[in-house]
């Protein structure tokens, strides 16, 4: 079987934000086991492991303020053990890791366009996209999409920019940074936000302003499987990618959709992720040159988390059946 | 849940004199949809809504000449001629729910608010309402998550729950018993929970002898 070259962006540093332990569902351990997993596949010799680059300065201004930054890192060196609300824990070392696992995205940004690899995988943590310009929310504080999605306009020229983002969870941070923004298209498929946190991704939010019909939410009830997901994509997703024609295209993937993580009522399958690999590589060859980065997300079931983070990098790197 | 926090202020209230024209001018250029009517003492005497207006107003279909004696006849007709004299009004102390059974019960869109001295403080519309039970059910309070349990008919079930979640430092704003009814084939317990930790708040609700169950719906096919 013919396989593509998959590049995975990881670092040590982004194992060390500790999240206190007590059963804090973002857990360095969801690293250990994606790289045992990865380590042991059939996969394994298609990927190069490369090392990230803390986010610089200008970059993370593009979606955050200063303010906002200074108080993370002031709260990491000060020894508090949150910022914002007791669900962002954090540590000494977390400002540090956050600026890594924002910057993996602008290092595989890098390695994409200049050629070195098609599949970039950013193995990183913390997770981003409940991130808000001056807010940490759901275990995020760094919004590390939003950041790459600025990067890859401003450093390399490419306008329009579409993140496709099917963590179970609204990518609020990513929706609020490009709402009025008609170059970037923010789409996610998600639980409907009656039941799901944070409470928001409406169907009847597509965008404000100049942004207008850039932003589409896909809530899907409790209960969804792998063929809600699949009808979603070729009704709503494909059509909407035709039309905006994007030039760069970033996953958010999350695997917390799965059956078996309690963090959401959504029962997705392992299987579902290779399809979803199988996507993004189809739209990243159509509309982006091949060129297709994927963040890593939620996911905190750890057994479910690895399987299908090996399922949906097979599914990037290998032809459809 | 008192109507004063929730009612739109200050009231914009008319004179019986206004004509019919300058009332529906002052109503589109506010986007209201009821204006109540006053005497000179400012006493509530009536009230006028966009449709009285609009059925005050000639029909397009009429010719030329009779719209223009019927729009003549309009600038000169004062709103009094048209008002709705009998109303529906609440007051500040007022409850939601009061305003609720009588917008439901009169088929009104909205209820003048009155002081103790009958004078217009305030206008309260069903849109108000929506924006209210919106505001305290917490819809779209971002970083909230509701979960729903089934109630295992032993005592105290809302202690037992506020107990371990208070227990385990989970932050919760909303706690809901609904018994069973016909929409309804369990007892059911809404939680909005100020948390993405849901791993954590279904182990204490686990821990407390609770079934999380997950919402479904089964539609009949069209």
């Amino acid at each position: 079987m013919p396989t593509l070259p998959l590049t995975v962006i990881t670092d040590p540093l982004c194992h060390r934000h500790d999240t206190g332990g007590n059963g804090h569902p973002e857990d360095p351990a969801r690293l250990t086991v994606i790289a045992g997993r990865l380590g042991q596949s059939p996969l394994a010799p298609m990927i190069t492991t490369m090392p990230p680059r803390p986010a610089e300065r200008q970059w993370l201004t593009t979606v955050h303020s200063e303010e906002y930054l200074y108080r993370f890192e002031e709260t990491t060196l000060a020894g508090k053990s949150y910022l914002d609300h007791p669900d962002n824990q954090l540590c000494f070392e977390s400002y540090e890791a956050a600026l890594l696992s924002a910057g993996a995205g602008l290092a595989a940004i890098d390695l994409l366009e200049g050629g070195a690899t098609s599949r970039a995988f950013c193995c990183a943590r913390p997770p981003g996209h409940h991130a808000e310009r001056n807010l940490a929310l759901g275990f995020c504080f760094l919004n590390n999409a939003a950041v790459a999605a600025r990067y890859w306009q401003q450093a390399h020229g490419r306008r329009k920019v579409m993140i496709v983002d099917w963590d179970a969870h609204h990518g609020n941070g990513i929706q609020s940074a490009f709402e009025e923004d008609p170059e970037v298209f923010y789409l996610s498929l998600h639980e409907h936000p009656t039941w799901s946190f944070p409470g928001t991704g409406w169907k009847e939010e597509t965008g404000l302003g100049a942004g207008k019909g850039t932003t589409c939410n896909i809530p899907l009830p409790p209960g969804s499987d792998d063929a809600a997901v699949m009808k979603a994509i070729a009704e709503q997703v494909e059509p909407a990618l035709s039309r905006f024609v994007p030039e760069a295209l970033v996953i958010c993937a999350g695997f917390d959709g799965h059956v078996a993580d309690d963090m959401s009522g959504l029962s997705y399958t392992t299987a579902l992720y290779r399809q979803l690999g199988h996507c993004a590589a189809r739209w990243a060859e159509r509309y982006c040159r091949g060129k297709v980065l994927t963040l890593l997300e939620g996911g905190y079931e750890l057994n479910s988390l690895a399987a299908s983070v090996e399922m949906y990098l097979t599914g990037l790197a290998t032809p459809e059946p | 849940m008192f109507i004063a926090r929730y009612m739109t202020t200050p009231a914009l209230a008319i004179p019986q004199e206004m004509t019919i024209p300058a009332a529906r001018e002052l109503l589109q250029s506010r986007h209201f949809r009821h204006l109540p009517v006053v005497d000179d003492t400012g006493k509530l005497i009536g009230m006028i809504t966009d449709r009285d207006l609009r059925s005050a107003y000639p029909s397009s279909v009429l010719s030329g000449e009779t719209i223009k004696t019927c729009l003549a006849e309009l600038d000169k007709t004062p709103v009094s001629a048209i008002m709705t004299r009998s109303f529906f009004t609440v007051s500040p102390s007022s409850t939601l729910d009061d305003a609720l059974i009588l917008l439901d019960r009169e088929r009104v869109g909205a209820l003048p608010v009155l002081d103790e001295g009958g004078k217009v403080v305030g206008i309260f519309s069903i849109r108000d309402l929506i924006k209210a039970y919106r505001t305290l059910f917490g819809l779209g309070e971002r970083g909230s998550a509701m979960i729903v349990v089934e109630d295992d008919g032993n005592p105290k079930p809302l202690t037992r729950i506020s107990r371990v979640l208070e227990e385990h430092r989970i932050r919760f704003t909303r706690l809901i018993r609904k018994d069973k009814d016909d929409a309804l084939d369990k007892a059911t317990i809404y939680l909005r929970v100020n948390t993405y930790n849901l791993s954590a708040v279904r182990n204490a609700l686990k821990e407390a002898g609770f079934n999380v169950t997950i919402p479904t719906i089964t539609l009949k096919p069209e």
